[in-house]
């Protein structure tokens, strides 16, 4: 049995602990938002939140997760400032790829809330688009990250 | 029932003069489509309205990113005098009524869905609220002068003081025929189309909740993986699945006219199952079998004589002017979209449910029936968000193969590819070669313009298939398959982009080579235009330096004053400072027409190490008019990284009949770090709207190599670019 917290509850599940993250959040859990892609962490499309950090649940075996917090698209709950910015920037466009872009723009910003385009451009390459969304992203994220640097105060993050 | 067949067919048949509101009954037995409750007012097959106002839209084309659904919505909200977003939208099922009105199939492609609905969808939204206003007329005794259409309500013109919503008016509006054949309103009345910038998907797309094939799970759903002869000509000659049988949550393990399909509690004990079966394929047959031999038969044939004539314009320019030539490669390529196909089926005692993002739900149905020997009526499609579609999604390969998995099975099941099957099992666009030489005089005059084209014809695999699902199901595949075979002398697929060569040089010859080969082939966004632009405009470039032209004054030089190539020419140069590069950056330049719109494109690049680095990407677009600016510049720009992705890294090799690579770490794509500057201008027009979802991507290539040319002087006559 593995026992972690997600998007704040608690949760356990009796199956390998070799299963990568993303089958048990996709196929056990229910939580389809989060996406695959690769299966090799090339791609980003899994991309979630361990303890904080973006990782990549596709090559995460569940064992890693024990006792720790996981957080997906559906944890950010929709009125996260990233995902304001991409409904507001019209950013996707089939959308496959932006729970996981969201979710390694969110650790991004956790870790350094006023980025510039070139961190963006450096943090987010792991994180593919075929459609080719890239400028909306980077816009998106510069939008929050000028808001967090004006208004440290909001989130208590600065 | 409120609106009775003989109603629904008498609208059909008013409609059907010079505004078809998109009906196309296909065939007698084809009942009328009468979706939603008895009580809706449902004025055509695109639109009903509930009677509490709930305004629902079928969506008849497929959402793959190209916001086919925005833009849909937006057209029957301006006529509907709506707020778009207030508008419900669903995936259209497979009927006659939702037909492409050109291709007749319920396909999305050739960029075709706004050009083709333009007209029908805005007739929708006129219809119904011209009918809602007939009931506001019935019920409050005023005049049609009156009365006026107002964010979802009927108001009286004059003092607003009568306002009925038009959900009040639904029990009255569905006992009317439908008021057909109105009046549109023109440019300047329009307050949606050309101004709307909201996507109506984005929020659904930005907190997970939108629903893409590979989240559907019916209840009791398995999941299945299935392994496939790596070589694509083979059939499973034997297996032993006795220790994946054995693999916690495995269910079955069988092998299907596919592959062996390996069925589990879920995708992770799936494919650690697979891994444990031992499965012998039938040997490959004997043939073109690797990308050497290809492109060697290739080669032989640009040497030898055998080409169809596609366009023959004999010139009378002198004859002593330098002969210049060339030739030029590209390579077979993935669509590799982010979510890999994928297909779950559910058999019914009729036949069967698919759930499956799909840009061709009725050649899907059609593949499904086949399979179970139904009727196609004994099919559902339920058509849900694509991760991606490029072309890829227009096959319906994983449709046959999840159906033909539940077949035996008998439970539900969701089939998934991994995406080493996605990019060793594609619908490749082709490898092509080709070769043009041209006479160049000493004024810069161009004269004798030679261009051959050597490759396998996607048409001749691809026509029959779609034929199959277009034709009654009584006729032979033999009879379709002949059809492809006549469309591939001269595949228009092959030679589109080459054959409407926009420059006015004397004398235009352009001929084709069919050379078959036992791979997989598909349209590729862009599709033929993807590698012809590349060619021709590589050497166009080729000839304005042999000419001692700037690349701009010498496509001037030989395009109509009123060419709309040069008016995007003009627009891009003026863009990108052409001539004015800042120190230390180069620029290409590159024009080309598809799907009825034309886009110029300039690169700029700057060396790093000797090699190009992408700075910035302008863009002019003709598209007629706009509906959603917005997203034509994503479109654009989608199109162009696309492009790049392609001409940067793309390239699908054979070995022993088998594809090399595997992920994306050997067919990479470009990335958020690597992505240039882009800007995107929108040409103003009030012409009929064009395509804007393939017409990004033809020109980036070859902007990209002249851009190479003018920083090292070295001409990249291949695809991917050598850049060693």
């Amino acid at each position: 049995m593995v026992a972690f917290t997600l998007n704040g509850g608690d949760v356990s599940l009796e199956i390998d602990p070799q299963t990568p993250l993303l089958w048990a959040l996709r196929d056990n859990l229910g939580l389809t938002g989060t996406k695959f892609g690769c299966g090799m962490g090339l791609c980003g499309a899994c991309t979630v939140h361990l303890d904080g950090a973006a990782v990549r649940s596709c090559s995460l075996p569940l064992a890693a997760v024990a006792g720790k917090a996981v957080t997906t698209i559906e944890g950010l709950g929709g009125e996260h400032p990233l995902q304001r910015a991409w409904v507001e920037h019209n950013v996707p466009q089939c959308g496959y790829c932006q729970s996981g872009q969201i979710m390694s723009a969110a650790a991004l910003l956790a870790a350094n809330p006023a980025p510039d385009e070139a961190n963006i451009r450096q943090a987010m390459a792991g994180n593919l688009c075929r459609c080719g969304t890239y400028h909306k992203v980077q816009r998106a994220i510069l939008s929050v990250a000028a808001v967090a640097h004006w208004e440290p105060a909001v989130e208590g993050e600065a | 029932m409120n609106l009775t067949r003989r109603q629904f067919i008498r609208n059909v048949s008013v409609a059907g003069g010079a505004l078809t509101l998109g009906f196309q009954l296909t065939g007698c037995s084809e009942e009328p489509l009468l979706l939603g409750s008895e009580t809706d007012f449902r004025p055509n097959a695109f639109l009903r309205i509930d009677t509490d106002g709930t305004v629902t839209l079928q969506i008849p084309k497929a959402e793959m990113g190209q916001g086919i659904v925005t833009g849909m919505v937006t057209l029957v909200a301006e006529e509907l005098e709506l707020d778009p977003a207030a508008i419900r939208y669903e995936m259209a099922p497979v009927h006659g009524a939702f037909a492409d009105p050109e291709m007749r199939l319920q396909i999305t492609g050739g960029s075709a869905s706004i050009r083709v609905y333009y007209d029908i969808l805005r007739q929708v939204g006129a219809s119904a609220r011209e009918t809602l206003i007939v009931a506001a007329m019935n019920q409050t005794g005023l005049a049609r002068d009156a009365l006026q259409a107002r964010d979802g309500s009927v108001i009286s013109r004059r003092d607003g003081a009568v306002r009925i919503a038009y959900g009040e008016l639904v029990p009255v509006a569905r006992t009317l025929p439908a008021v057909t054949g109105v009046m549109l309103k023109p440019a300047s009345e329009q307050r949606l189309v050309g101004h709307y910038e909201q996507r109506v998907d984005a929020e659904a797309k930005s907190n997970g909740t939108a629903q893409f094939g590979i989240d559907v799970a019916p209840e009791g759903c398995l999941t299945a993986v299935l392994l496939r002869c790596p070589w694509f000509d083979g059939a499973v000659e034997s297996f032993d699945a006795a220790a994946a049988s054995e693999m916690p949550g495995v269910e079955a393990v069988f092998a299907t006219e596919h592959g062996v399909a390996v069925v589990a509690d879920g995708y992770w004990p799936a494919r650690q199952a697979a891994a444990k079966v031992d499965v012998r394929f039938t040997p490959p047959a004997e043939g073109l079998r690797d990308s050497g031999a290809i492109a060697r038969a290739m080669a032989a044939a640009l040497d030898g004589d055998d080409f169809a004539s596609v366009r023959d314009e004999p010139g009378s320019g002198p004859e002593d002017g330098t002969l210049v030539e060339a030739r030029y490669e590209v390579p077979f390529l993935a669509h590799a979209p982010m979510e890999p196909l994928n297909a779950t089926c559910r058999l019914t005692a009729s036949g069967c449910e698919v759930w499956v993002g799909t840009q061709a739900p009725d050649v899907a149905r059609d593949a499904a029936s086949r399979v179970l020997g139904v009727p196609r009526e004994a099919v559902v499609i339920h058509n849900q968000f694509l991760g991606g579609g490029f072309g890829r999604r227009a096959a319906a390969d994983n449709v046959a193969e999840v159906v033909a998995i539940a077949r035996e099975l008998k439970r539900p099941v969701k089939l998934v590819w991994s995406r080493e099957d996605d990019i060793r099992h594609d619908w490749y666009r082709p490898a092509m070669a080709g070769q043009i030489q041209a006479r160049v005089g000493a004024g810069g005059e161009v004269s004798h313009w030679r261009h051959r084209i050597v490759g396998p014809s996607i048409n001749q695999q691809v026509l029959p298939k779609l034929a199959g699902s277009m034709l009654p199901q009584w006729v032979p595949a033999g009879a379709t398959a002949l059809a492809g075979k006549l469309a591939a002398g001269k595949d228009f697929a092959s030679v589109e982009g080459a054959k409407e060569l926009p420059y006015n040089f004397a004398g235009i010859n352009v001929e084709y080579h069919n050379l078959p080969v036992p791979v997989p082939l598909g349209y590729w966004r862009s599709v033929g235009h993807s590698h012809t632009a590349f060619v021709v405009e590589s050497f166009v470039d080729e000839l304005a330096h042999r000419a001692g032209l700037c690349p701009l004054a010498f496509r001037r030089r030989y395009l109509a004053e009123d060419a709309p190539a040069r008016r995007v020419l003009d627009a891009v140069a003026e863009a990108a400072n052409w001539g004015k590069a800042p120190p230390g950056r180069f620029q290409g330049l590159a024009v080309h027409a598809s799907f009825h719109s034309v886009v110029a494109e300039v690169v700029e690049i700057s060396l790093e190490d000797g090699k190009p680095r992408l700075e910035h990407v302008y863009c002019a677009v003709d598209c007629g008019q706009v509906i959603n600016p917005d997203i034509v510049r994503d479109q654009m720009i989608g199109g162009i990284v696309f492009a790049l992705s392609a001409a940067l890294y793309g390239e699908i090799t054979l070995k022993d009949g088998a594809v090399e690579q595997g992920n994306y770490h050997d067919y990479p794509v470009l990335r958020q770090n690597e992505v240039p500057a882009m800007t995107v201008v929108l040409i103003d027009s009030d012409a009929p709207p064009t395509g804007v979802g393939e017409p990004g991507t033809p020109p980036a290539a070859p902007a990209l190599a002249n851009a190479i040319f003018a920083a090292t002087g070295v001409r990249q006559r291949r695809l991917p670019l050598q850049l060693s």
